[in-house]
């Protein structure tokens, strides 16, 4: 896995008519990572992936793929693109669609017709090859759309919401293909508005909402800097004095107590150690102590906000 | 040019397998036959019809025009004779009479001869043919009349009677050519037919064919891979192929028809028809004429097809799109509602000037053409205006196209295109 970025946009600001869908964006992509684009709907992630594909272009900014000039259409022998709105031609049969978006990214019929065949066996669609588009279940459709975004071997694949309508069983296929690919030496660059996906997937990632970077880097390192610290406290028989303990704004910033349970948030350069000493000199007996790893969700809803975290619940049971 | 020609070939095999084309294909040659083989078989009919002749007439002139309408063969006459006075309750009672195997009846008194008139009853009134027969036969009978009381001789009368036809020949470059008057005609009325059914046929299927791609959002997929003219280019080379095949089919099926029409007159149990018909005059489709035809076609279609690709990547339907076409659609039917014009004059101010404008030129120069000699200089000068807003065209129907077919929502109106059209 070498360092050097396959993609890097630099202060990209897109507007159209009324408002701006990304504002002063910088981000880059290395080589070989799995890398999330995460944020609310609207954030500006299609926006960005679709400048980041050449399809529009920013109006301010600059935008390189693998370290040169030249855009998404230029470089389609070497890019995969599976956009949001996805469609296919519902009167064509599902090997020749994929034979011809194969086609027109610079592959040999033949070879794209082999490879099809093998890609259509390997995500169960072995006995569609000859029917039309149309006859396929939805769910169907988008594999048949994943195939034809990594059909020709790209040494980069962009997937707008690729888990997006999928039942769980094909998530979880999804998700193994991507890994796979990732394993393969391909660059993947996605963007999900759903926390979990990204959580078990990315090397790194990109929180943007209302088309602002929010924050950006390795996953651990995400983590590490913006998760704060994070405690889950248990004590037998909590009191008055406990209590006042575990909400003590000089140590906690947030807390979430249920009295003998408690999910404490720290403020920054607190030290763990302190509430523990004084939980003990209080008197309390201490059953659970434990500085816990922040999830990239709490971490999205305290840079995001609250508001865009219901909006996204609701999504989430939308999906 | 991989890529278009990706494009190209997608867009001509869908296309060739749809039900649309096959139909079509097959369709035109049913049609044209159809065209062919009815009149014929109505012809057919003709020849029972049974036509009364109410006779009043004193001095024979009654059973003389019996006689000559018994000639034509397609009418059976029915002498009744009767007297004057009789004549209204003959007629009331002959109305009655009217229906199958009794046509009408046309009444002749001595009248007929003096002031020329005669009338006739019958179901079959609105049957060209049929009058046409009638009263042909009844001028020649009452001049044959009328010259007969003034003491002239039946043989020189009969001489006298000898029908004068008048043929014309086409001068072409200083010579003349076998192609009659008539024969032009036809191959201007067949150029037009043709041109006119063609550039809009495949002119909406280029649009039915972006509208596709954009309501389904393949778009999405193609321009991440392809450029927007690529993608255009190829559509249009597509679909224009199919065209090409498609007319090509027509074409070789029609001069297997004509080639081959006494044949299929026999079969149709028509043998004398087809003889009449072997000897209609038919045009000479010159190299020349095909070229320019062809010329036509290719320019005239690339010039639609990307007005139609332009006004699809404005839409969001076909219901959009059906609306949207109209002003295309209008440009085309121009030189159709001024054809006859075009026909009757092929060197008028009209018809120079139709054949100059690059959105009428595509049709009426090569009706011009066919009708009558067309200078080079013309020729030239109309191919050459029709090219160059071609170019302009399609760089317009482009940058539309371009960013059309990302947009989705409401239909731009005149401010947000002219930015399109900058951007």
């Amino acid at each position: 896995m070498s360092s050097s970025p396959v993609i890097d946009v630099e202060g990209v600001t897109k507007r159209f008519a009324g408002h701006t869908a990304v504002r002063s964006l910088s981000l880059s992509v290395p080589s070989g990572s799995i890398y999330g684009l995460l944020g609310p709907n609207g954030a500006g992630k299609s926006t960005t992936l679709r400048m980041i594909m050449g399809i529009i272009l920013p109006d301010e900014g600059r935008i390189a793929l693998f370290g040169g000039r030249g855009d998404g259409k230029v470089l389609s022998a070497r890019i995969g693109y599976l956009p949001e709105e996805r469609g296919l031609y519902k009167k064509m049969k599902v090997l020749e669609i994929l034979m011809f978006l194969a086609e027109i990214r610079g592959v040999s019929r033949r070879v794209a017709k082999t490879k099809g065949t093998m890609w259509l066996e390997k995500l169960g669609l072995g006995d569609w090859v000859d029917k039309k588009v149309d006859d396929l279940s939805k769910g169907m459709q988008q594999k048949v759309q994943f195939i034809a975004t990594v059909l020709h071997d790209p040494e980069l694949v962009v997937l707008d919401e690729p888990f997006a309508g999928l039942d769980p069983v094909n998530s979880q296929v999804m998700k193994d293909t991507v890994v796979e690919l990732a394993r393969g030496g391909t660059t993947v660059l996605f963007s999900t508005h759903i926390m979990e996906h990204a959580e078990k997937l990315c090397d790194a990632v990109c929180i943007i909402a209302r088309g602002k970077k929010v924050l950006d880097g390795g996953m651990a390192e995400v983590k590490r800097e913006h998760g704060g610290q994070h405690l889950i406290v248990a004590i037998e028989r909590g009191d008055a004095s406990t209590d006042r303990i575990l909400a003590d704004p000089s140590i906690v910033s947030r807390s979430n107590s249920f009295g003998n349970y408690a999910e404490l948030e720290l403020v920054d350069d607190a030290d763990p150690q302190t509430l523990l000493h004084a939980l003990v000199q209080a008197g309390a007996r201490v059953s659970r102590f434990e500085v816990a790893e922040p999830t990239l969700q709490q971490i999205f809803i305290d840079k995001v906000g609250a508001e865009a975290a219901t909006a996204q619940a609701s999504e989430v049971a939308h999906a | 040019m991989r890529k278009i020609w990706a494009v190209m070939r997608r867009e001509f095999i869908e296309k060739v397998r749809t039900k649309w084309f096959i139909i079509g294909t097959v369709l035109g040659p049913v049609l044209m036959l159809g065209m062919v083989a009815l009149p014929i078989l109505m012809a057919d009919r003709t020849t029972n019809r049974v036509v009364g002749v109410l006779d009043a007439t004193t001095e024979g002139f009654g059973d003389r025009f019996v006689g000559m309408l018994q000639q034509t063969g397609s009418v059976k006459p029915e002498r009744i004779a009767v007297d004057v006075p009789d004549l209204e309750d003959r007629a009331v009672e002959l109305a009655r009479r009217v229906g199958p195997g009794f046509d009408g009846f046309i009444i002749l008194t001595d009248a007929v001869t003096d002031d020329g008139h005669a009338e006739y009853r019958g179901r079959n009134v609105s049957s060209f043919s049929d009058m046409q027969t009638i009263s042909v036969v009844l001028r020649n009978a009452v001049f044959s009349e009328r010259l007969r009381r003034e003491g002239v001789d039946p043989q020189i009368v009969g001489r006298a009677r000898i029908s004068v036809d008048l043929d014309t020949k086409k001068v072409q470059k200083g010579e003349v050519t076998e192609e009659s008057g008539e024969a032009s005609f036809f191959l201007a009325y067949a150029m037009w037919l043709m041109l006119y059914i063609a550039i809009l046929l495949y002119g909406i299927q280029v649009m039915g064919s972006v509208v596709e791609e954009k309501t389904s959002r393949v778009v999405e997929v193609l321009v991440s891979s392809l450029k927007p003219f690529e993608l255009l280019a190829g559509k249009i080379v597509g679909v224009g192929a199919v065209g090409i095949l498609q007319m090509g089919i027509w074409a070789g099926f029609g001069k297997l028809m004509i080639d081959k029409r006494e044949l299929l007159a026999n079969m149709l149990g028509q043998g004398e028809a087809g003889q009449a018909l072997a000897g209609i005059p038919l045009p000479e489709i010159s190299f020349t004429t095909i070229v320019v035809f062809l010329t036509y076609f290719i320019l005239g279609y690339f010039l639609y097809a990307s007005m139609f690709a332009a006004v699809a990547a404005m839409v969001n339907s076909e219901q959009e799109a059906r609306q949207a076409q109209t002003p295309v659609v209008m440009l085309l039917v121009v030189p159709t509602v001024l054809m006859i014009g075009i026909l009757n004059n092929p060197d008028g101010a009209m018809a120079v000037t139709l054949s100059l404008i690059p959105f009428t030129s595509p049709i009426a120069m090569p009706v011009r053409w066919a009708a009558a000699p067309v200078g080079t200089d013309q020729l030239a000068g109309s191919i050459a205006i029709l090219g160059t807003t071609l170019v302009g065209i399609t760089w317009l129907a482009g940058r539309i196209y371009r960013v059309g077919i990302l947009m989705y929502g409401k239909k731009p109106g005149v401010r947000e295109l002219v930015r399109w059209l900058k951007g």
